[in-house]
């Protein structure tokens, strides 16, 4: 029988998944040999439009499967299952500085993918297929809880089951505030985590934090009927990362069972109102890029010099795992994470540590799969905005990403679900 | 407030602990099991199925680990229906040397179906309810199943709970993917439901129709927009839209003709791609719209359902008087249920309702459950079969034969109706459709797979 050739199809598995999951895209019936763009959309929450693409040509069957086939060019080029995802970026015309970071984490985000005939000039062209696709940070039967007790702010995750399960106290940087996708990821994995907020955006020098919150934080969690007290471990990043060491290195009343810092920073975090912040009143060291973008690492490389304003990392007891970026723009963490290493292994700690450094990676090293952000908008305190430069190549930090979180989840594994000691080093 | 709920938590132990003494036997075994599991040192285990949230037709992988090696556990679903019924299955497993179990590459030794069956727990399902012979059927197809799955110390049925529960998961189970839209069809007098997959088309389409239970279930039809398929389950009968009497096929030749053109000529539609499926008495309204009417379906598919009329027909169209078979060829079991399988039996058929089956043009692919007690699907295939054979077109027709499935050959990993609930008035009536578990599972699996390939290779190509 004759018919009209059958229009191309687009099949997007899992259409619901978790961030953290990898998808397929595969297009078939497209005419043998042809030039296609495949491209991701996603409106974000904030009301930004987001998009990657990447051009590709079909095999002698009509087939295109972006998990085998090479992408001629696009926002990412290369076999790259997952480029639609981490290779998004701003539509052309956004507002500057954007960076997409999920507040609602009870919704998923929404990706519309679609295929389009050729590759200069596809946008102008109707797509010839299209899928939408979902992706949560939170999987079925996970609860969450607001938490406001004995002074502590925060976001609790709950997995779904009796338990008792290990728990994660997740803490964030600088820039402040109250995120809790991460926290709802890892209890996806079986962890009770608490998302801890330390203090709102551009506010950091009015707040007076003491070091007794985190460790009341950190009691909050352990004292969780569904939680086990002695497997509850720290994961920060930045300014979370000085937290996490200071509480594990010297604190009387707190002792994770693991600690994980992304973003090395191991400056005394013993009083806020003396941290690094403070560093943005001082010009020196203070540098910008040719986009009028800042460069803060230098400024906290003096630091280094000054033992006062260290943690000491010899007396930490538990497992530690410190993830950095080669290219962060925005803190010395690769001299940091070289200072921590002498430190334990001049304490005969060495064995503790897992490093993991990652070339042409930044600072902001965040759950696989999500876009890069090589500088965006930062409240500073007085809540005056600046474009901070975080670094990182899109290709490569991507990949950091991708490996370090499956490091990080197998790290926690090891020692909050398993029951092996640390073993000596080689 | 944190503090109260620990102590509780201590006197739920002391709780099992006192327990111990009233149970029976085997009972104490696994409350002591359990307690004991608690108070090692250790977290939970953890449950995981992925993907957590899937369409229907797609399998999931549960795995459980941090378990002690070489150990009983058992593994339950549990679902509760739009109708309130609880749904349980459950089987027994035991862990390898690592501590795991992992429904992918494990056998259950016991519980609701035994062997290799990564899917058994959502096939396997059966109702705990009150109510007699219910099915589980989606009614609102915008929403998820949602199935939790639990892992327990022992080899304990659901019913006993002599332990508690070790872990838990919450798994979705989506008719509908992401993108897909649900339209209602209230137009030309035709009562239906569209679906239509994301995206700008032009799409294949299928006209999706179902028995003289009548009604308008939409989950077949969600599935094909789900796999890229523009759908219209259409109702004909037992609709409160439909003129007539409630329980009458009211409908005549016009309504089927008029639904397969407002398929072809939507404009999202390949007119010349459009197939049809039926399943019971929906096979023969199939094989009448395929003959009869002048439209050009692009292909067939008919699951155990009659080439001819069971129904007493008015006039020359497929409307009747009212909705039932010529009681004299009802069955009764030991039980009481009954079977319509003799309605169909040719010789019980007047020559009058056959329909001129050489006159189908197109590819047809049949879907036969051998333990099918509701249809003689066995004569309806060899009619079939050999008209098709008479007049030259052999190459046109496809028949799957499965071994103890029976009437009722749904999309994968639902579970099996044997028998239900036919009618409540004028007497209480139940029906017997056959089939057995584990070949029926098995059946609607490779019959779901091999729809999708039979539409892919002449919807598609």
């Amino acid at each position: 029988m004759s018919q009209a050739a059958a229009p191309p199809v687009l099949c997007v598995a899992p259409s619901r998944a978790l961030v953290d999951e990898k998808i397929t895209v595969l297009v078939e019936n497209l005419p043998p040999g042809s030039p296609v763009t495949v491209r991701s959309h996603h409106h974000s929450d904030d009301q930004d439009d987001w998009e990657a693409y990447a051009h590709y040509v079909s095999d002698h069957r009509g087939v295109v499967s972006v998990s085998d086939d090479m992408s001629f060019g696009g926002t990412y080029s290369g076999v790259e299952p997952m480029g639609l995802l981490w290779s998004l970026r701003p539509v052309p015309g956004s507002r500057t500085g954007l960076r997409l970071r999920k507040k609602n984490v009870c919704t998923p985000l929404l990706f519309h993918i679609s295929v389009h005939s050729g590759h200069e000039g596809f946008r102008e062209r109707p797509p010839l297929a299209s899928a939408l696709i979902e992706r949560w940070y939170v999987a079925p039967g996970v609860q969450r809880i607001d938490v406001s007790e004995r002074g502590v702010r925060g976001t609790l995750f709950l997995p779904p089951g009796p338990g008792p399960f290990p728990g994660v106290l997740d803490m964030w940087g600088g820039g402040g505030g109250l995120h809790e996708y991460r926290a709802a990821l890892l209890a996806c994995h079986g962890y009770v985590a608490l998302a801890l907020e330390y203090f709102k955006p551009g506010e950091l020098k009015s707040t007076d934090l003491e070091y007794s919150y985190f460790e009341t934080a950190f009691n909050l969690i352990q004292e969780h009927p569904r939680v086990m007290a002695d497997r509850v471990g720290i994961l920060g990043l930045s300014l979370g990362s000085s937290l996490a060491l200071s509480l594990a290195a010297e604190s009387k009343t707190v002792q994770p069972r693991a600690c994980i810092c992304i973003g090395s920073n191991h400056c005394s975090g013993r009083s806020l109102s003396g941290s690094p912040m403070v560093l943005i009143t001082n010009p020196e060291g203070m540098r910008v890029d040719e986009n009028n973008h800042h460069i803060w690492r230098d400024m906290a490389l003096s630091i280094l010099e000054d033992e006062s304003k260290l943690v000491d990392v010899g007396k930490m007891s538990c497992p530690l795992m410190v993830v950095n970026g080669a290219d962060d723009q925005n803190w010395p963490s690769t001299e940091m994470a070289d200072d921590i290493t002498r430190r334990m292994r001049a304490a005969g700690k060495e064995h503790l540590l897992t490093r993991l450094e990652y070339p042409d990676a930044g600072h902001l090293i965040e759950p696989p799969f999500s876009p890069h952000f090589r500088a965006t908008n930062f409240m500073v305190p007085g809540r005056q905005k600046v474009i901070l430069l975080w670094g990182g190549q899109t290709k490569p930090h991507s990949d950091a990403q991708e490996d370090s979180w499956r490091k990080i989840l197998s790290f926690l594994q090891q020692h909050l679900y398993g029951n092996q000691c640390p073993k000596a080093k080689l | 407030m944190l503090r109260v709920r620990k102590i509780q938590q201590h006197t739920v132990l002391k709780l099992i602990q006192c327990f111990t003494l009233q149970r029976r036997q085997t009972s104490l075994h696994h409350a002591v099991g359990a307690v004991q599991w608690l108070s090692r040192n250790r977290p939970a285990p953890l449950l995981t199925a992925a993907p957590v949230r899937a369409i229907v037709d797609e399998p999931i992988s549960i795995k459980g680990q941090f378990l002690p090696p070489y150990s009983p556990v058992t593994l339950c679903a549990r679902l509760h229906c739009e109708d309130g019924d609880l749904w349980e299955a459950f089987a027994h497993y035991n862990t390898k040397a690592d501590g795991t179990v992992n429904l992918t590459r494990d056998h259950s030794v016991g519980g609701s179906y035994l062997g290799c069956e990564p899917m058994g727990l959502f096939w396997g399902l059966r109702p705990y309810g009150e109510r007699e012979g219910p099915r589980l059927r989606k009614k609102n197809i915008e929403t998820s199943y949602v199935v939790h799955i639990s892992l327990w110390d022992g080899h304990v049925s659901p019913s006993e709970r002599p332990s508690t529960e070790l872990a838990a998961v919450t798994a979705e189970r989506w008719f509908m993917a992401p993108g897909v839209r649900r339209i209602e069809i209230r137009q030309n007098g035709i009562v239906g439901t569209l679906f239509l997959p994301p995206g700008p088309g032009l799409f294949p389409a299928m006209l999706d129709l179902w028995g003289v239970g009548g009604g308008l279930p939409e989950y077949r039809s969600a599935l094909f927009a789900s796999r890229g398929y523009a759908s219209l389950s259409l109702a004909y009968m037992k609709h409160i839209d439909l003129p007539g009497p409630f329980h009458c096929l009211t409908v005549g030749d016009s309504y089927f003709k008029s639904a397969f053109q407002l398929l072809q000529e939507h404009h999202q539609v390949c007119a010349d791609r459009v197939g049809i499926i039926g399943l019971s008495y929906g096979v023969y309204l199939t094989l009448r719209i395929a003959t009869q009417f002048g439209v050009k379906p692009s292909c067939l598919i008919c699951v155990n359902g009659p080439a001819v009329n069971i129904m007493k027909s008015t006039g020359g169209d497929s409307r009747t008087q009212d909705s039932d078979s010529d009681p004299q060829y009802w069955t009764y079991d030991h039980q009481g249920y009954v079977t319509f399988k003799e309605v169909s039996r040719l010789h019980n058929i007047c020559p009058g309702s056959r329909l001129k089956l050489e006159n189908i043009t197109c590819p047809l692919m049949y879907i036969l459950g051998e333990d099918d007690l509701n249809t003689s699907s066995v004569e309806s295939v060899n009619l079939i079969e050999e008209t098709l054979r008479a007049a030259g077109k052999s190459h046109l027709f496809t028949c799957l034969s499965y071994p103890g499935a029976g009437h009722l050959i749904e999309p994968p990993y639902t579970p099996l109706a044997r028998t239900s609930l036919w009618r409540v008035k004028p007497i209480k009536m139940m029906v017997a459709w056959g089939g057995h578990v584990s070949p029926h599972a098995a059946a609607q699996e490779d019959a779901w797979r091999n729809i999708q390939e039979f539409m892919e290779n002449n919807l598609r190509q």
